[in-house]
């Protein structure tokens, strides 16, 4: 796959992105990465008895990292934070199709979420 | 979805369409009706008809460089005639000498051929430019020695579109008795070159960038007095043995008809391309955050090198995907590397992958430029607004 050919789901989730943006009030917040070097991912969880009740994300990266941040945003609602195995990096590289030379940005996703569900654990909404 | 045709095609550099006038010529060399035969074939008639159209194209490659048409090689493209002239000095004159000075921003044409030389004991300087992507002959004298045998630097950057003081380097090289060749793949046609005043003893040229075709270029070789060059490619003697190989009449001819024309509309063009760039940077540049890349004056017309703030370059090149630009240049983007040449010229890695070559020309109108504005305006909003934060300068500087 040329780095510029982008599966739908990508191409659909990098045109309009759904769950971007910032969440006001009392929310867990998870960061990873750096723009510096590419990708940066922020979560926005705001929860009810543990269970994510709205999220955003916000990125700097490219399409994939975007898509990506996308998905774990709209999966996360209904879950519970503390349980992010849902989370599979490898598993969301085979549904977005992304190259096996950008798995790494899918691991900076990855770690956003593990910083926010990290909060969560010292939270107690739990 | 965005059809192909709705896309605006700002991507001049890396390639031009043929000019309909430049296509019926070449047209007429192609099938049995026409001029056919083998420009070799001298004994007979078709044959001799093929070679006086080679000549006569030869003669306005030669008008537009200021040469003598028996100073025109012709090739595949500028790629193969930058291979002929530094292989062919290096390997003619290694007995006099074997080092070799160009610079970081050249083409990889020439940075490609520059490492195989290295590889084959010669010695090269790779000047990193001074004056905002410009190379200057001071330069080039603190760099020359007693065994150097050639000095190449390009006239425009196909990255950045900044022109360098050819003249004054040719004057340099010529006063040291050092051979100077010059790519001008980007700028013949496009800017006066007069390779007698300039100093120039090889020069390449090449036919799809000034809406020729794509596989045919030539190299200025200077005859008085004569330059040695070692050829690359041998079988018939053809090209006064320099370049073996049938000559493809419909592709000559075809270049030539594109340098005449290019010769005929430079001013009128220069005019035009000017204020569409001018017209797209006063557009583009109110975003805030938006870097010219490379010398403010001293460029080409037709090339706008930007690069911009607080977005990641491939989501950017995606997000502008109704326009047909480069990052970078086309010969980077495939490995999606930031730009080596940015990178010489002092840009971060970060500004250096965020930055787009925006490259008009002959077909390019207002309301594309307009429409381009408002696409770079919106997707840059829209990018800016997903990312975490958005460090924006106000700035317009040169870098």
């Amino acid at each position: 796959m040329d780095s510029l050919d982008y599966s739908q789901q990508v191409r659909d989730r990098f045109d309009r992105p759904a769950n971007a943006g910032r969440l006001l009030g009392p929310v867990i917040s998870g960061v990873a990465g750096e723009e510096g070097l590419g990708t940066r991912v922020e979560f926005d969880f705001r929860l009810r008895s543990g269970v994510v009740e709205e999220s955003a994300f916000r990125v700097y990266g490219c399409p994939h990292a975007i898509a990506a941040a996308s998905w774990v945003a709209e999966t996360a609602r209904g879950r519970r934070l503390d349980d992010t195995r849902w989370m599979d990096p490898l598993k969301l590289a085979g549904m977005l199709e992304v190259p096996e030379h950008k798995l790494g940005v899918l691991l900076v996703v990855q770690d956003a979420l593990e910083a926010a569900a990290g909060k969560f654990d010292e939270s107690e909404d739990r | 979805m965005i059809c192909s045709s709705d896309i605006i095609y700002l991507d001049y550099a890396a390639t031009t369409p043929v000019d309909d006038r430049v296509a019926r010529l070449m047209c007429e060399c192609m099938t049995r009706e026409g001029v056919f035969a083998n420009p070799a074939s001298r004994s007979h008639q078709l044959g001799r008809d093929a070679q006086g159209r080679v000549e006569m194209a030869r003669h306005e490659i030669a008008s537009l460089l200021g040469a003598s048409h028996t100073e025109i090689i012709w090739t595949s493209g500028a790629t193969e005639s930058d291979n002929l002239a530094l292989k062919g000095v290096a390997h003619s004159l290694q007995d006099q000498g074997r080092h070799l000075i160009t610079s970081r921003t050249e083409h990889k044409a020439i940075l490609d051929t520059a490492g195989q030389l290295e590889r084959e004991g010669f010695e090269v300087s790779l000047l990193v430019p001074a004056d905002q992507g410009r190379v200057t002959a001071e330069q080039i004298a603190a760099e020359l020695r007693d065994d150097t045998i050639l000095v190449s630097i390009m006239h425009a950057n196909n990255e950045t579109g900044v022109v360098s003081d050819i003249g004054a380097i040719g004057q340099l090289c010529r006063e040291r008795g050092v051979l100077f060749h010059v790519d001008a793949a980007q700028s013949a046609g496009k800017l006066p070159i007069d390779v007698g005043e300039m100093c120039i003893d090889l020069l390449s040229v090449s036919g799809h960038k000034i809406y020729g075709p794509k596989g045919i270029g030539a190299l200025y070789v200077r005859s008085c007095p004569a330059t040695r060059l070692e050829p690359l490619i041998h079988g018939g003697g053809h090209e006064r043995g320099m370049r073996s190989g049938t000559l493809p009449t419909h592709q000559i001819v075809g270049m030539g008809e594109a340098f005449r024309l290019a010769g005929q509309q430079m001013e009128s063009e220069t005019y035009k391309l000017t204020g569409l760039r001018d017209r797209f940077w006063a557009g583009i540049s109110t975003l805030g955050g938006v870097l010219l890349n490379g010398h403010p004056d001293a460029r080409i017309p037709g090339i706008l090198n930007v690069s911009i703030e607080g977005v990641e370059g491939e989501s950017l090149l995606f997000a502008l995907r109704e326009l047909a630009v480069s990052s970078g240049s086309a010969c980077t983007s495939a490995s999606r590397e930031a730009s080596y040449v940015l990178r010489a010229l002092g840009r971060s890695d970060q500004l250096a992958q965020s930055s787009i070559r925006f490259s008009i020309g002959r077909y390019t109108t207002e309301g594309e430029i307009d429409r381009a504005i408002a696409i770079v305006a919106k997707q840059v909003h829209r990018l800016r607004g997903l990312a975490p934060k958005t460090p924006v300068t106000s700035g317009r500087e040169a870098g």
